[in-house]
């Protein structure tokens, strides 16, 4: 399937960088002679499909399976795991082997680890009593492409594993990531970090440096100028909100997965009852391309405009006369899909934007980022929980409500989380802890400084034409991401000027120079301040590349890919994430979940 | 002069068939008192280092010496290298013989193989041929690159394929198929594995009047008739062997079918040459007392006379021959030599070398010379000739004439490659540097190739020629890395009494000169030379994390390593501390190892979390977190109830309750937790209720949903009873018992009921939760019951709005005098044309006001 997203027009040569993973695993399975069976660790199979083709996995020899405890179906003598390497893969594999062995099955097995070997998960192996079955390697994929500007370290738990449970291992992979990437492109000159995960992706990044320096091929001009490491946990407030971009809608209503959505075929006009169909979401689609990052009234408009023009163009057609009309019009045809799709999907989505509820909660997301009316807020809220309404749905905007007001009244904290455990069971006392610890959901210790906050970064926008925006706000319809805003700062001045702010947002922030070889120090002389940094002699945009660890929201990519083309703006923006989410994703993360 | 200066040089040539051969001198020895003859020598090729042991085989005089044997190395300028007594027990040394990693290989009669290094000192683990070789002494053994074939006295053959292995695997030594000898064969010989098809080693035996070959545990017997052999060698590619018979012929026969001799000559003496060498390719060497005869396949053969015992090195283009006061180097003279100096040579490189000669005479016949070479066109190849030859002298005021006339030349022609030149002066200069006495290599530039550079430093890395090495790869552009570790393990080796912090400065020094040094490989070999605390500071300067801990657990620093791969925020590595001191402390000193690093004791959480609840129970409860003990017990309580086993049985008893009610306890030890004691206490009170509730309806239902769930249940089946049960149990308040009773109402249709339940009382929370319940089933008439009672107009005109009435719900959006609601309103009824003005009407009003 073409859902491989083309990487042609991406600012780095990206598609080099996933030829080499490709090569990779290539190479793992033709070192493997004859017939095997691959079993992927399910979480991993969206990452290898934007990698390679399933078709050049089979010419392989390879007959693929995904990963469970269920024992494994197989005619092949050699298995092939291919897991994250994640503690709670490891009883798969050992009871997938055991059960072999019960049988009387004897084959050959290899694990590869993704990205890399693991102490503790061959402890297990161990301890399992299979670590001597096995061949062990690993594959060294730590970052995926999704399309031309988006890089994801498909971390899904990750981060939340990060913040309750204190495991920072995600914090080395991105830092790993971002080292391989410079070996490649040259060493980042500036770096900029915000917040405790990003000062420490900053701090052991240099020690990567300084333990194996990267020589620079490129005669010392790197290619990204500038990184950008920004920890989710500055800003809780953006991904709770309900993204209103075409893209990131389809995201909160569909649930985009690895660049696609799947849907019921009807919804696409195909009239086949309960078939699933899978459509793809890249840049490779032109139409999608122009419309992802609008407003999703205006793609409304759009598309209604270019069905028009289509339908003026069909009754044009029978009165041209020259053939040179007619191929211009067949030309325009060749669209036509594209259009449909998008009207088909869009028709989907307004069903939901239309809806009162999707329109109440709007209303409160906006009441509680102008921190208006604090018990309209408290009561609405409750009234959710009272309703039993989606439990995600409830806790975004619990989250969004703590994470404003620094907390809520003890009182009235206890309070929310006794209906919510009445209301959705005991077991969420866990997710109550878990977004406690991660300071989502919690206690109000220190008064709230959100007002200042949104004053100082101009989070709200009044007047904001969707159709024809002049700023970033118009992605949430009058919310500009404090994110971006962050981001924005950073690339045109550096933190200076927005430092008294900075000190009001979770963890601490960093301004480095670093060169090809000493690195750490800053040393203004060296590049002649930031903003000449910024610009390259050559006329070429200088190159940022925007690191969200913790995950980014399309509405906020939309937001940077709106900044990049503002005029005079003089920099493209590479952007890599733990993982794209929502906040429905985000915050599943941190429920617990009784399977 | 230059005719005289050629005349001079070629003067030393001697020629045999249609080709000259040349022996110059490389070394005036160094040694003293060196006599050969009185010796065993064992002499590596490419121009490796010399050992020498009295010969005990022999009755010599001892002078002023000790009786103790001593084994001295010597490099081939006759340099001492190093000594030792030789004090090895197992007899007599039957051979000896330098392996290519240039480690002397020793085996005495009873099988033992010692292994020296340069510095004469024993190294690798010991090594024996075998219990047979034990029992019945080794008489003879024919070494070869990498290996040994030896021959015991009850005839028996064993070879070594590869030192390497020796006294590690127990397959290095092989013992040869049975041969079925009664006597010692004549002669043995071997064939390299490298030249054989079989790719193992071939062995000849001269037996009877033909030869044994072995090869693959095959044994046949070739060239039957040939004639006794009484020694053989063969060629440095392995096709060709040479071999002497019993009357006095030399035969050369092809080693792919011995039955063709190729060529044969016959000696004047029929006594065996006492030694017997292949010089390159095509002449061989015979050596008897005083005389060296040397045959090639044309014209007569050269004879060469020595008043002194000599002793014969192969090469691979040529040979080296060491006497007791000096080395030289036999080998064919090269064409480009000999076109240059040949007498009476007019070839372009002999005009070229003529001009020079005029040149530096001020003569103007050079200018004759260059235009007769530029009218010919043969100034490149006269160059590159004048630059090929000055690669074969080991004389340096030839190769720099030489050199000098090929620049001279160069000066007049513009398209020759000039780096050749270069190329062969950086050659040059290396080759001159390690024919120096003092390091004396004398690699011929052929050697040199053949040797290449990395292998040269390495070479003079074991010799201790540090500085050398490091120069060479630095002009090379090689990695200097190796040689300035080796540098340091050598010195910490060599420096036992240095104090650790003085080694460690001077050490420090050196390591800095590389960017990527392991300092991790050069502290495991202070550790493993005992200098524990030296490994320690030199694993301080490590930088690769990688590397660093790993290395501090082998040496027994577990905190300093926890503590470096915490910082290095790798963890792996902390997960690889963990597990290495995990159960080599006491636990609670394992635990107190923790406490003061949060990361570690996490990830080991994580761990445990995943792989061992019982040990994640046991670290909290020893760090007094009851609160987390809590917690994993409360989760086991739900595990449980995935075992459908745990389910039965009295309700107060089982298993699960009790887990929930631990929990409660932890809880309750401390007052932060005291909104998760109460929610246990809740939840266990819930599981009873619903079990009960379970037992009562006999539907298993109940177990494990909510309190609110459990709520609607009840009064969906119509259970209005336990429903208030709960209600009150739990303190449930009026608003939300209100909207639960609506919705589970509403979702069984009971609309009378839920008109009944209206009208119980004026509700709490108004009638939204009953407008709400009706829309979202489509009973709009049932709606229209509680919208008009709805108090807030908003509220009202939305109502209004969802079940399309449009007049009412402008009526009441007026009311609320809302704007923003009446564009939303408008909106919503926009394919309403008729309701849409009544909208825009009503908004202009609102307007206006």
């Amino acid at each position: 399937m073409a859902h491989i997203p083309n990487l042609d027009n991406a600012a780095i040569n990206l598609t080099s960088l996933r030829e080499q993973s490709q090569r990779e695993l290539i190479t793992i399975l033709r070192n493997i002679r004859g017939k095997k069976c691959l079993v992927i660790d399910p979480k991993l199979g969206g990452s290898i499909s934007l990698i390679v083709p399933t078709s050049i996995l089979k010419e392989n020899g390879a007959e693929l399976r995904y990963l469970s405890s269920d024992p494994l179906q197989t005619e092949c003598n050699k298995v092939v795991f291919l897991v994250r390497n994640r503690l709670d893969l490891m009883k798969h594999i050992s009871s997938n082997i055991q059960d072999d062995i019960q049988k009387g099955l004897q084959r050959e097995y290899f694990v590869y680890f993704v990205p890399r070997r693991s102490v503790a998960c061959e402890k297990i192996l161990d301890e399992e009593k299979v670590h001597h079955l096995l061949t062990i390697g690993e594959f060294p994929l730590y970052m995926v492409p999704l399309d031309e500007d988006i890089l994801s370290f498909e971390l899904d738990d990750a981060y939340k594993e990060y913040l309750v449970e204190g495991d920072s291992s995600l914090l080395w992979h991105i830092a790993k990531a971002i080292h391989k990437l410079e070996s490649s492109f040259g060493v980042i000159p500036n770096v900029r970090a915000k917040g405790k995960g990003s000062l420490r992706v900053a701090d052991i990044l240099n020690r990567m440096q300084a333990e194996e320096p990267v020589s620079t091929p490129h005669a010392g001009i790197p290619e990204i100028q500038t990184l950008i490491l920004l920890d989710r946990e500055v800003d809780m407030v953006t991904p709770m909100l309900s993204q209103l971009t075409y893209e990131g809608l389809l995201d909160e209503i569909l649930h985009v997965n690895n660049g696609a959505v799947e849907l019921n075929a009807s919804i696409m006009g195909v009239q086949q009852e309960g078939k699933k169909v899978k459509v793809p979401l890249n840049s490779s689609d032109k139409l999608f391309k122009e419309i992802r990052d609008l407003n999703f009234e205006v793609v409304v408009q759009v598309l209604r405009q270019k069905a028009t023009s289509m339908k003026q163009d069909y009754s044009d057609i029978t009165k041209s006369q020259t053939v040179s009309e007619l191929k211009d019009f067949v030309k325009k045809l060749n669209t036509l899909p594209e259009i449909t799709r998008h009207i088909n999907l869009a028709q989907h989505l307004s069903e939901f934007t239309s809806k009162p509820s999707f329109l109440g909660q709007l209303d409160m997301e906006h009441t509680i980022v102008e921190s208006e009316s604090y018990d309209l807020c408290f009561e609405y809220i409750e009234e959710m929980i009272h309703k039993q309404e989606p439990f995600l749905g409830v806790l975004r905007l619990l989250v969004l409500f703590s994470v404003t007001n620094l907390g809520l009244p003890k009182r009235q904290f206890d309070y929310l989380r006794r209906e919510i455990l009445h209301s959705y069971g005991f077991e969420h006392v866990v997710t109550m802890t878990n977004l406690e610890r991660a300071g989502l959901f919690r206690k109000q210790e220190l008064k709230s400084n959100w007002l200042t906050i949104k004053r100082a970064m101009r989070l709200v926008v009044e007047d904001n034409n969707t159709a024809n925006p002049s700023d970033i706000s118009y992605v949430f319809s009058g919310y500009a991401p404090l994110s971006v805003r962050l981001i924005q700062q950073a690339i045109r001045s550096g933190w200076r000027p927005v430092e008294d702010i900075l000190r009001l947002l979770p963890g601490s922030h960093s301004d480095t120079k670093r060169g090809g070889f000493s690195c750490g120090i800053s040393s203004e002389s060296l590049f002649g301040g930031s903003t000449n940094a910024d610009k390259l002699v050559d006329g070429r945009r200088s190159l940022v590349l925007v690191v969200f660890i913790g995950g980014v929201t399309f509405a906020e990519i939309s937001a940077l890919r709106f900044l990049c083309a503002q005029e005079g703006m003089a920099y493209d923006i590479i952007i890599a994430t733990t993982k794209v989410v929502s906040g429905d994703t985000l915050l599943d993360t941190f429920v617990e979940k009784l399977s | 002069m230059a005719a005289t200066n050629a005349v001079a040089v070629a003067a030393e040539w001697l020629p045999l068939g249609n080709r000259y051969y040349r022996k110059p001198t490389l070394y005036t020895m160094k040694w003293k008192h060196i006599d050969l003859s009185r010796n065993k020598l064992a002499c590596a090729p490419f121009g490796g280092p010399i050992a020498i042991i009295r010969d005990d085989s022999k009755i010599v005089q001892l002078y002023a010496e000790s009786a103790l044997r001593k084994l001295r190395i010597f490099n081939s300028a006759g340099v001492q290298v190093s000594e030792s007594v030789w004090r090895n027990p197992g007899g007599r040394l039957v051979g000896f013989s330098w392996a290519d990693d240039q480690t002397l290989i020793c085996i005495v009669q009873d099988g033992t193989i010692y292994r020296y290094d340069q510095r004469a000192e024993i190294v690798g683990p010991g090594a024996s041929l075998g219990r047979e070789c034990f029992e019945s002494s080794v008489v003879e053994c024919v070494f070869w690159g990498n290996g040994v074939v030896c021959v015991n006295e009850r005839l028996e053959l064993f070879c070594v394929t590869d030192f390497e292995r020796l006294g590690r695997d127990e397959g290095a030594v092989v013992k040869l198929p049975d041969v079925g000898l009664d006597e010692m064969p004549h002669c043995v010989a071997v064939i390299e594995p490298r030249f054989t098809e079989s790719e193992s080693v071939v062995v000849l035996l001269g037996v009877g009047d033909g030869l044994v070959v072995i090869e693959d545990g095959e044994v046949h017997r070739v060239g039957e008739g040939i004639g006794p052999v009484q020694k053989m060698v063969v060629s440095r590619d392995g096709k060709m062997l040479a071999a002497f018979t019993h009357d006095g012929r030399l035969l050369i026969l092809s080693t792919q079918d011995f039955s063709r001799i190729i060529f044969e000559h016959e000696c004047e003496s029929a006594l065996p040459p006492e030694q017997l060498a292949w010089c390159g390719m095509d002449t061989v060497l015979l050596y008897w007392d005083e005389v060296l005869l040397m045959v090639g396949p044309l014209g007569e053969p050269i004879n060469y006379y020595y008043d002194e015992p000599i002793f014969l090195i192969s090469e691979c283009d040529g040979v080296r021959i060491l006497s007791n006061t000096s080395m030289e180097f036999l080998q064919r003279v090269p064409d480009s030599t000999e076109v240059i100096f040949r007498i009476g040579s007019t070839e372009p490189p002999a005009l070229l070398i003529d001009a020079l000669d005029h040149f530096d005479k001020r003569s103007a016949k050079a200018d004759e010379n260059l235009r007769e070479l530029r009218r010919r066109k043969a100034l490149p190849e006269a160059i590159e000739a004048c630059v090929d030859a000055a690669g074969y002298e080991f004389d340096i005021s030839r190769q720099r004439t030489l050199l000098r006339a090929a620049s001279y030349g160069q000066a007049f022609c513009s398209n020759v490659p000039r780096d050749r030149f270069q190329e062969m002066c950086k050659t040059l200069r290396i080759l001159n540097a390690v024919r120096s006495p003092d390091v004396g290599i004398p690699l011929s530039i052929q050697q040199y190739k053949v040797l290449t550079a990395p292998v040269l430093i390495s070479r003079l890395i074991n010799a201790n020629h540090h500085l050398l090495a490091l120069r060479l790869s630095e002009y090379l552009g090689l990695n200097q890395e190796l040689v300035v570790m080796h540098w340091a393990c050598s010195k910490i080796t060599a420096s036992l009494a240095i104090p650790d912090p003085a080694l460690l400065d001077i050490l420090l020094e050196k390591l800095k000169l590389s960017k990527s040094i392991s300092y991790a490989a050069v502290a495991e070999h202070a550790d493993k030379s005992g200098r524990r605390k030296l490994a320690a500071m030199l694993i301080e300067h490590e930088p690769r994390s990688s590397k660093q801990v790993p290395l501090l657990l082998s040496i027994g620093e577990e905190d300093i390593a926890l503590t470096k791969a915490i910082e290095s925020g790798d963890t792996d590595l902390v997960y690889m501390v963990l597990f290495h001191i995990w159960h080599k402390r006491p636990y609670l000193e394992f635990l107190g190892t923790l406490h003061a690093r949060p990361l570690a004791q996490d990830l080991l959480i994580a761990y445990a979390q995943c792989y061992k609840h019982d040990f994640l129970k046991q670290i909290f409860t020893t760090t007094g977190q009851s609160e987390e003990v809590a917690f994993v017990l409360w989760k086991e309580s739900w595990e449980l109830s995935k075992n459908p086993m745990a389910s039965k049985g009295a309700p107060l008893h089982t298993p699960r309750l009790k887990l929930v009610e631990d929990a409660r306890k932890l809880f309750a030890e401390s007052k932060e937790h005291n909104f998760e004691s109460k929610a246990a206490e809740e939840h266990a009170k819930l599981l009873r209720f619903q079990h009960e509730l379970e037992v009562k309806t006999k539907q298993a239902i109940f177990v494990d949903s909510s309190i609110s769930d459990t709520i609607r249940t009840c009064i969906v089946i119509g259970n209005h009873k336990d429903a208030l049960r709960v209600k009150t149990e739990f303190k449930v308040s009026e608003k939300r018992w209100y909207w639960l009773k609506v919705f589970a109402l509403a979702t069984i249709g009971d609309w009378n009921g839920l008109e009944k339940f209206s009208k119980e009382k004026r509700p709490p929370i108004g009638y939204k939760p009953f407008v709400e319940a009706c829309i979202e089933h489509d009973e709009k008439n049932e709606a229209l019951k509680y919208i008009p009672k709805l108090s807030n107009p908003r509220e009202k005109a939305e109502a209004y709005a969802r079940i399309g009435m449009a007049n009412e719900a402008a009526e009441a959006a007026s009311q609320a005098k809302d704007s923003e609601l009446l564009g939303r309103l408008r909106m919503s009824f926009s394919q309403n044309a008729a309701a849409s003005s009544i909208f825009d009407a009503l908004r202009d009003k609102l307007g206006v006001s």
